[in-house]
């Protein structure tokens, strides 16, 4: 008996690391890599340690203009939303009950809806309506689009939290205002408001981060104004650098903070309201909550790595790597070049030379315009030589599509791989 | 009881007015209508306003302001909307009106209703001989299924093989994020939620907030298929393989790209039904006897389905309709049908086809899910909850 819990408690703890390891760990890796230096975003082979990639974020225009776009659509999209899916979700209580499970399947159906059926929808509806009407040009414009096609479906999230909060509240409350000689919109503003706020709040992050990371709808509604999902996404398909990484390390740390702030601010609530006691052995300040001490931590460490980052520099650790590099190469091509001296003096003293040298001259051809195309020939006589030597396996080494290829630094690696 | 007498009086002695209202109803539904489907039908009745030296604004000015009031005079009248408005009073009421009816008409149903023109009428860019732009056909669903006209194949086998792969993979990906979810989301829901499950929540929703892209393209970083990618790179490092094992193109990164996506969805929705569940019938089951399986197949699964269904059906809709994960995730040579979507609209400009690949897939996802929710029996109403 007791192993058997033993068992199952073991079997619990790996379902636990699998699970938190499929949903944590490609984001620390994509942190990791925002501190690599290799050019392409990748921990293996690790390189340098470097900041580069975040002052490299920082200059990228269109990475800002993206963020400026975000925030307008975002902002548009929290107040359309919250006050769609507020109206709807209070319509939700009065509707007749006959037409009740209609009227929520219709409101609800835009979750269901994909992303990319409601970013055409929207796209083409609003085109139809401004040419017949003879050409309105804010209908056509990125923004007007954008949000009008993310708040379709984000009211109906706004509406599914407003639903939840508003089965808590007592009507009497508002037919109390009413009797005591308020009107509608008085006891709106001063009963049902401020009974909703915490809602509305958690509504509006909620609808915010929705906007903010929305691609589906968006890539067909943003005319010319590309949001951050959008650039990022041309980033991604159209060569990248780590500078994504960089940014989505600094997307992750905005939201952890967020996410153990608020935390930390319930269980301050909760302790004040004599909830739960504070553990004993602790500063007061940390009232012995995990939360706490993570946030408190994690400060320590951006703090840490912002002062760091001002005096570090990896150039030297650079220019060993590339050093060690060059010399690893240099071993490989010698080491081919005298495997094939070797063949070729085999060759000769069997009398076969002639047959040899013709064989090897197509074989040289066939392997620069293979998968790696012209890339080689140009730069380095002897690579080439090793690219034609290993041309079947150049062949078969797939092509990134990237086009990482083309970065300088790559070359050697690549000829290396294809050379073995 | 006063009061709605008094109403019905109300309309009882001025039916007239109300019947023209209703009238004025129908006249502005047809009107929408014909500006949606037909606009050029419209063309000689603005040439008759023009001719009386009117600008066409004001003839709608006054056309909006007339439905506006005819709008009111009906829910004036009309039982159920009477006492909408005075629950809510005439302002709040107003608003909230406006508010949902914007929702559900201009921003829901319209939108999809002028899809479905769209994708019934040809591209006018490439008609065929003697076709008209603005007639309908069914030629955009037809490329769908038999491919272009005079092509080898009696079927359009390439996009409808991205159609079933499509469908097929959502499907694994779903039941493979149930597989996945059940186990945590039981744990989770019989926890007597200390700070530890708390900390576990906030672990789960953070990679939630993060850019669907980046979260892509994280993966793209572990199964890059050259020693660039964290697996590739480590096994080659370790002489397990000297070659790089293509992920991309085996498909591998994008089932765990689309997992990943929105594997919260099914997570949530079956936490919150099994926390509702009484943990004295569970203690009971197993008092009687009953074996660890035996509890979960008759006691929680059955009360969890709700939620197993809204979970399934949003992973599967939302990974049927995904973009962001095949585009960053897919191989080169298999595509998803989003992506087939995607390339009528900005590659060959042709939005009608698109309009119609993008219905097909809205409709076959729709009747998928109610098919496995008739056989299941759940209610749609259960959804989202």
């Amino acid at each position: 008996m007791k192993s058997n819990i033993l068992f199952g408690r073991i079997a619990l703890g790996v379902y636990f690391l699998i699970f938190f390891g499929y949903l944590i760990g490609p984001l620390v890796v994509m942190g990791l890599t925002a501190f690599n230096s290799a050019a392409f975003p990748s921990i293996t082979p690790w390189q340098c340690f470097t900041y580069e990639w975040f002052g490299e974020l920082f200059k990228d225009e269109r990475i800002l203009n993206g963020i400026k776009n975000s925030f307008i659509v975002g902002f548009g999209t929290v107040i359309l939303s919250v006050s769609i899916g507020l109206a709807a979700s209070l319509v939700l209580t009065q509707v007749w009950a006959k037409w009740r499970s209609t009227y929520y399947t219709i409101i609800i159906a835009p979750i269901l809806i994909p992303g990319v059926v409601i970013g055409i929808s929207t796209l083409v509806f609003w085109r139809k309506v401004s040419d017949s009407l003879g050409g309105v040009a804010f209908m056509n414009n990125g923004l007007f689009l954008t949000i009008l096609g993310q708040s379709t479906f984000i009211a109906s999230y706004c509406m599914l939290v407003f639903v939840a909060r508003l089965q808590r509240f007592d009507p009497g409350l508002t037919e109390a205002a009413l009797d005591l000689g308020a009107s509608h919109t008085q006891a709106f503003r001063k009963i049902l408001l401020p009974f909703m706020r915490p809602a509305i709040a958690s509504a509006a992050v909620l609808a915010f981060l929705a906007s903010f990371e929305n691609y589906n709808t968006t890539t067909f509604t943003f005319g010319s104004y590309p949001t951050l999902t959008i650039e990022l996404s041309q980033m991604v398909r159209y060569g990248i650098n780590p500078s994504i990484s960089a940014l989505a390390v600094i997307i992750v740390a905005i939201t952890v903070f967020g996410a153990l702030a608020l935390e930390v601010y319930r269980r301050r609530t909760k302790l004040k309201a004599g909830e739960i006691k504070p553990a004993k052995g602790l500063p007061s300040w940390l009232y012995g909550n995990i939360a706490t001490i993570l946030l408190v931590l994690m400060s320590f460490t951006v703090i840490g790595m912002l002062s760091t980052a001002q005096s570090y520099s990896p150039q030297q650790c650079k220019a060993d790597f590339r050093e060690a590099r060059d010399l690893e190469t240099r071993l490989k091509i010698e080491a081919l070049q005298a495997a094939r001296a070797a063949a070729l003096a085999e060759a000769a003293a069997n009398g076969e030379a002639t047959e040899d040298a013709g064989t090897d001259a197509p074989a040289e051809q066939g392997g620069s315009s293979g998968a790696f195309g012209g890339v080689f020939a140009p730069t380095n006589l002897e690579d080439a030589a090793g690219q034609g030597d290993g041309a079947s396996g150049g062949a078969a080494a797939p092509a990134s599509p990237f086009g990482n290829v083309f970065d300088p630094t790559n070359l050697e690696d690549a000829s290396g791989t294809s050379g073995n | 009881m006063g009061k709605s007498n008094r109403y019905s009086e109300f309309i009882r002695e001025n039916k007239f007015l109300l019947l023209c209202a209703i009238f004025v109803q129908f006249l502005a539904i047809e009107i929408v209508l014909l500006v949606l489907l037909m606009p050029e039908a419209l063309a000689p009745f603005i040439e008759i306003i023009e001719g009386f030296g009117l600008p066409v604004d004001f003839f709608i000015g006054i056309l909006v302001g007339l439905w506006v009031l005819s709008v009111f005079y009906i829910l004036k009248f009309y039982h159920i909307f009477a006492e909408f408005f005075r629950n809510n009073g005439v302002v709040m009421g107003s608003i909230l009106f406006f508010l949902v009816s914007f929702w559900i008409i201009f921003l829901i149903l319209l939108p999809q209703v002028s899809m479905l023109d769209y994708s019934l009428h040809p591209n006018p860019l490439n008609l065929d001989a003697g076709e008209r732009a603005d007639e309908y056909t069914l030629k955009n669903y037809k490329y769908l299924i038999f491919g272009p006209e005079g092509a080898s194949d009696a079927f359009n086998k390439v996009d409808l093989k991205v159609f079933v792969r499509t469908i097929i993979a959502a499907m694994a990906v779903t039941i493979m994020n149930l597989i996945l979810c059940y186990p945590l989301a039981y744990f989770l829901a019989q926890s007597k939620g200390g700070g530890f499950v708390r900390l576990l929540v906030i672990l789960l929703i953070v990679p939630y907030w993060i850019n669907e892209i980046l979260r892509a393209f994280a993966l793209r970083i572990i199964f890059a298929p050259s020693e660039n990618g964290l697996i590739n790179g480590i096994m080659m490092k370790m002489g397990l393989i000297d070659q790089a094992y293509d992920f991309i193109n085996a498909d591998i990164a994008l089932y765990a790209g689309l997992g990943y996506a929105y594997i919260l969805l099914m997570l949530f929705p079956m936490y919150n039904v099994i926390e509702s569940l009484d943990r004295n019938q569970i203690e009971a089951a197993r008092d009687m006897g009953a074996s660890w399986t035996r509890i979960h197949r008759r006691v929680v699964i059955p009360h969890a389905k709700p939620g197993i269904a809204s979970g399934m059906t949003m992973v599967f809709m939302l990974s049927a309709g995904a973009l962001a994960a095949p585009q960053v995730l897919g191989g080169t040579s298999s595509l998803w049908f989003t992506q087939l979507v995607y390339q009528w609209f900005n590659g060959t400009l042709n939005w009608q086809a698109g309009a119609a690949y993008a219905i097909v897939l809205l409709v076959a996802s729709i009747v998928i899910v109610l098919f496995f929710m008739k056989i299941f029996k759940v209610n749609m109403g259960d959804i989202g909850k």
